[in-house]
């Protein structure tokens, strides 16, 4: 397994500065600006309709945790490493049938359940570097800036964003058992993605819709960088998705791979 | 033991036929050929066997193993050319080798480096930055890099110059000698004639013809074509007695004619 996950690490080497890079500049940017704006975004929020307050989660805009998680984990950070999950799971996966990779590592005597839990271990980590590098970057234009942003409530809030990602690199898997066309792959998790976004979003907006966040992983997303990971979703939704991919491998595992 | 044996093998992609009912046994020390034109059923036959697709209908055997409940067992026995060989653009071929020595837990690249030298392959660029051919090497390289017990091979010499032909052709005898089976399919008749021991002919998915390559050579020496132009029809006795003729003979066959004659019977039927 480890030499596996190690090659597929090596591979997707770059996504720390892809992705990592881009989402920790910018969460840095948001952190830096905070005490600058600080004033003005108190008397903006006072005036927020109270229904847009509630749907993105904003109570006050009165520390720079609020601020981050506002600008930057409410929406941009889920969906940008919920994409960068299915993506790379993809690429281990339908994007090696596509390459041919697939074919050579298929000569081994390695089998496919094993492939699979490579590329979704691999993805794990690849998802825990770019999240630990966004927070350090972010940290360092908190430390920059003197902004006060808290280490521990940073982690909290990025680290919540992994298990959630986690779930769409395991549909990412089980689409693979019916295509392995990566824009068919990356394309139809990432509409669960933005749906499942929306739902719950719309389940926050209008009370009588709330059944309708129970379809959406959003729902147990929560605001961790204010209260702290909720252990109980934190778990329940890598376990999830720890069997979602499980299903996905048995599927791949059925599936004619056509050249 | 056989090292390939299949039973009835079929697969169908819906209502299309892959191959149907391939019956063919390949012994350890052989080279068998695989031969039909594109579409015919030659890769869907390997990837079956590669557990790569799963029959429809019938079973394969390889040294003896079930190939889909036991295919990794198989495969640690086996090398194997794909058709088209790639392994991502951005990978060496070294760094793949690596990667499948690992997999397969050996200690070094094995004779990597020595066939590296034989094929004049570049094992450090980017395999994005290689020609068809000189990819296809690396290919090789990684079906016969572990001293597998049997070589499948798709299309082995595809995109390959004449002198490294030569040199893959000298190759599988060196493999047969060492008492490895070689199944491959191929297109470039002349080497099979060469080289491999038996041929199979697939049409429309369908085994056609398994023939020791000298049988099959043989057994159509009726097939006759004399290169001699005449105004009449004659018989070879007369073109014998003609005045200035010292020796008249009729041309032996070659494998591609023989081969191609399986398909133009069968046109000429449909016509």
């Amino acid at each position: 397994m480890s030499a596996l996950v190690l090659a597929q690490l090596h591979e997707r080497r770059r996504s720390l500065l892809s992705w990592g890079l881009p989402i920790g500049l910018w969460s840095a940017f948001v952190v830096a600006i905070y005490p600058s704006v600080e004033d003005a975004l108190a008397k903006a929020v006072a005036s927020y309709p109270e229904a847009l307050k509630q749907a993105f989660g904003i109570a006050e805009l009165t520390s720079v945790e609020q601020y981050l998680n506002a600008e930057m984990l409410s929406l941009i950070v889920p969906l940008a490493v919920g994409y960068l999950a299915v993506r790379s799971v993809a690429s281990g996966l339908s994007g090696a049938a596509e390459s041919g990779r697939l074919d050579v590592l298929l000569s081994a005597p390695v089998s496919r359940r094993r492939l699979v839990a490579a590329g979704f271990s691999a993805t794990a980590v690849e998802l825990a570097a770019v999240l630990a590098a966004s927070v350090l970057i972010a940290m360092l234009g908190s430390l920059l800036t003197g902004a006060g942003l808290s280490f521990g409530s940073a982690l909290a809030g990025y680290v919540s964003v992994w298990p959630l990602a986690l779930l769409f690199a395991a549909l990412g898997i089980v689409v693979t058992g019916w295509s392995l066309h990566t824009p068919v792959v990356t394309g139809s998790v990432a509409g669960v993605l933005v749906a499942m976004y929306v739902a719950d979003l719309v389940g926050r907006l209008d009370a009588s819709l709330d059944w309708i966040r129970y379809g959406s992983v959003f729902r147990y997303y929560g605001r961790a960088i204010e209260d702290g990971i909720d252990p109980v979703a934190f778990v329940g939704v890598t376990a999830v998705a720890v069997t979602v991919a499980a299903l996905g491998a048995l599927l791949f595992d059925r599936r004619d791979l056509s050249s | 033991m056989a090292a390939i044996e299949t039973d009835g093998l079929s697969k169908f992609y819906g209502a299309e036929r892959g191959i149907e009912d391939v019956t063919v046994s390949v012994d350890a020390g052989e080279v068998f050929a695989f031969l039909g034109p594109n579409g015919a059923g030659k890769t869907t036959t390997i990837r079956t066997l590669l557990d790569l697709l799963h029959p429809t209908a019938g079973s394969a055997r390889i040294f003896g193993l079930d190939s889909h409940r036991d295919s990794v067992a198989i495969r640690a026995r086996l090398g194997n050319l794909p058709g088209d060989f790639g392994y991502g653009k951005r990978s060496s071929g070294r760094e793949a080798l690596a990667l499948l020595a690992k997999l397969r837990g050996l200690d070094g690249l094995g004779r990597a480096e020595e066939l590296a030298h034989r094929f004049r392959a570049d094992l450090d660029r980017p395999l994005g930055q290689l020609s068809r051919g000189n990819r296809q090497k690396v290919g090789l390289i990684t079906a016969l890099f572990h001293s597998p017990e049997l070589l499948i091979l798709d299309e082995p010499t595809s995109g390959l110059d004449p002198l490294m032909q030569e040199e893959f052709l000298t190759l599988v005898r060196e493999e047969r000698e060492r008492g490895c089976a070689v199944f491959l399919s191929s297109h470039e008749l002349d080497e099979v004639e060469r080289v491999c021991d038996r041929v199979g002919i697939i049409r429309d998915g369908r085994l056609v013809a398994v023939e020791r390559v000298s049988d099959l050579l043989a057994k159509t020496m009726d097939r006759r074509r004399v290169e001699v132009e005449f105004a009449d029809p004659v018989e070879l006795s007369q073109v014998r007695e003609l005045p200035g003729v010292a020796a008249a003979e009729f041309a032996r066959q070659t494998l591609e004619e023989v081969f191609l004659t399986y398909y133009r019977d069968e046109e000429a039927g449909e016509r």
